[in-house]
């Protein structure tokens, strides 16, 4: 897949502070990427600048080929930004804002009218058309952000903690939304702090802390990469006494669970195995020849927020 | 295939009329009963000013003629103060918090990430100001206009105050709307609007006043008289100075229309010196216009620049 943001080299200081030192990031089209850091790790910074809003201390960055400091036109036409705030006018109806930015990007008006229809849908916003902005709730008004953002059918959208401050339901709400743009083949960069989140719409995920890079990449195989063994849950009827005769054999096993000591039901035993795939197979083939009754045998995966502390070391909160 | 054509001259009026700014803010201002109530309560209060001056005239006349020509040009005059007023106070008002009120609704940077180009953004809101302040100015002038019945008043004036009026709501108008796009706060922009705009309405008169007879009390009650030249030199001066200032230039080119009969310009003699002394309206015209090209020109180059900070 073709890159649509790429980022190289990206520097942002302001007088003795640098808020971002050298970002490297690559994200491919139609991608889903998740922009996660502590607060003031310099999320807004890069979002800015990929907006043409800001001008970056050294560094390039591209959308969709075009330079965000020598073509801002063109950058502008491919992106919708959504901010960490509304930036919604009160005083206007929900429809005529709407209108209101479609006709700033340039959306004839007998395209308008259908259009907003279609946006209101998309959003379910369609009963709130006539009503004034003001009147909307703070989950309506980030819907209606969302809206603003698509008016003209933008490749890219730029999304800047677009669950904050949300309640739980509106925020299941925002993200079945993203889920919906996901299906529309729309590239997606979000910066989110609730990481479980993140982690059920997102293709990859970025990692920034004190304005550098730490980690990008695939979630999954981020999970993998940054786990120095894996964790495994084995089942058995009966004792365990053998089944854990067997592990510490192999050599392979750092640390062993089972028992009510660890909180664990009978017959189940947890283990860290250092091995790779084919050494975990053969273990369990000895298991399975010592005639060990084997209920279920797993590997537990982990979530994103092991591999957030893990790479992060909180040195900005 | 069938295509449309529209007239190039025409081109920038279409544009106008399509601008999203203009039509929002003018949707926004319009919208509710302020806007209204506003023009009632103006007009109203024209109404009773030209009832009073009227009645002053019906009540004691000894010489007719005389007494309503003075009551025509009192009404044009007092018509004319008003909307001096709103010209030069209320068009900065209306500008100075055009932008500002963007940045402090967090809206500007949403305008700023659309293809709404800083020319049609700076446009859309100056005219939808404008266009507010030349309302109040033009619904005035079929009362100003009473002043033709009563006699006192030319047309010419009539048409000479109104220019300088205009060019004056756009040249503070777009003084707003540099500031504003300037400065982060409302409150900032609208004061230091407010203070230029004194300086120039308030403080050139007064800095004039003060210093002007110093000056010619050292060159000509010296013992040795300065040349001619220093006179013509002297009148420049005070012709350059005076055409800055709006209630100088509208009081000084009704002097010349009347006691000179000049429109653009009338020829004296000073010293030895035959000096072509010029209408200060058209000196102030071109003065204000150079004026608000600059700053819609300067206004565009702010909203344009991409930040550092």
């Amino acid at each position: 897949m073709a890159t649509i943001i790429e980022i190289n080299g990206l520097t942002k200081r302001y007088g003795k502070l640098t808020a971002l030192n050298n970002l490297n990031l690559k994200v491919e089209e139609g991608a889903v990427v998740g922009f996660i850091g502590p607060n003031g790790a310099g999320k807004t910074t890069t979002m800015r600048i990929l907006t043409t809003l800001l001008r970056p201390t050294s560094g390039e960055a591209y959308v969709a080929g075009y330079s965000v400091a020598k073509q801002p036109d063109q950058v502008r036409r491919v992106i919708g930004y959504m901010p960490d705030f509304f930036g919604v006018y009160e005083d206007m109806k929900v429809w005529e804002y709407l209108d209101f930015f479609a006709a700033c990007y340039g959306v004839p008006t007998q395209q308008r009218v259908g259009m907003i229809d279609d946006l209101l849908s998309l959003v379910d916003l369609n009963h709130k058309k006539e009503d004034f902005v003001e009147s909307l709730s703070r989950g309506m008004k980030q819907r209606l952000c969302l809206a603003r953002t698509l008016a003209h059918d933008p490749q890219v959208l730029i999304l800047d903690e677009p669950a904050s401050g949300l309640d739980p339901r509106a925020r299941i709400e925002m993200r079945e939304l993203l889920r919906e743009l996901k299906t529309l083949g729309k590239t997606i960069f979000f910066s989110s702090h609730i990481l479980s989140e993140v982690a059920d719409i997102c293709s990859s995920i970025a990692i920034l802390e004190a304005g550098k890079l730490i980690a990008h990449g695939d979630i999954e195989e981020m999970k993998k990469r940054l786990r120095s063994h894996r964790l495994i849950q084995l089942r058995v009827l009966g004792e365990t006494e053998l089944v854990q005769k067997m592990l510490v054999e192999s050599g392979l096993v750092l640390q062993m669970m089972a028992g009510k000591e660890y909180d664990l039901p009978e017959g189940t035993v947890r283990f860290d195995f250092s091995g790779n795939d084919q050494e975990l197979s053969q273990l369990l083939g000895q298991m399975m020849k010592a005639d060990i009754p084997i209920v279920s045998f797993s590997e537990e995966t982990g979530d994103l927020e092991d591999v957030f502390l893990h790479v992060t070391q909180g040195i900005v909160q | 295939m069938s295509t449309t054509t529209t007239s190039p001259r025409f081109t920038w009026l279409r544009q106008l009329g399509q601008n999203p700014m203009t039509i929002k803010e003018l949707r926004g201002r319009m919208r509710g009963r302020r806007a209204f109530v506003v023009l009632t309560v103006y007009l109203l209060l024209v109404c009773g000013l030209v009832a009073v001056l009227y009645a002053g005239f019906a009540l004691g006349s000894n010489n007719r003629s005389t007494q309503m020509a003075a009551t025509g040009k009192s009404i044009f005059v007092s018509i004319l103060t008003m909307q001096s007023f709103l010209a030069v106070f209320l068009s900065p008002a209306f500008t100075a918090a055009s932008i500002t009120s963007e940045k402090e609704r967090q809206t500007y940077d949403l305008l700023r990430t659309t293809l709404l180009s800083p020319r049609a953004l700076i446009t859309g809101k100056l005219v939808s100001a404008l266009s507010y302040i030349f309302l109040l100015i033009l619904a005035t002038v079929p009362l100003q206009s009473l002043a033709f019945l009563l006699g006192g008043v030319a047309f010419i004036e009539l048409f000479v105050s109104q220019l300088l009026l205009f060019i004056s709501a756009l040249a503070f108008g777009l003084l707003g709307l540099f500031l504003s796009s300037l400065m982060r706060t409302t409150v900032a922009a609208t004061v230091s609007s407010y203070a230029l705009v004194l300086f120039l309405v308030v403080g050139i008169p007064l800095l004039a006043l003060f210093t002007l007879p110093f000056i010619s009390m050292m060159m000509f009650t010296s013992a040795t008289s300065p040349p001619g030249w220093v006179a013509v030199v002297l009148v420049y001066v005070a012709l350059a100075i005076g055409s800055l200032n709006l209630p100088a230039t509208l009081i000084a080119s009704d002097v010349f229309l009347t006691e000179y009969d000049a429109i653009f310009y009338y020829v004296d003699t000073i010293d030895r010196y035959r000096v072509v002394i010029f209408s200060p309206w058209w000196i102030y015209l071109l003065i204000y216009f150079t004026f608000s090209l600059l700053l819609y020109w300067a206004t565009i180059r702010q909203v344009k620049r991409i930040p550092n900070v």
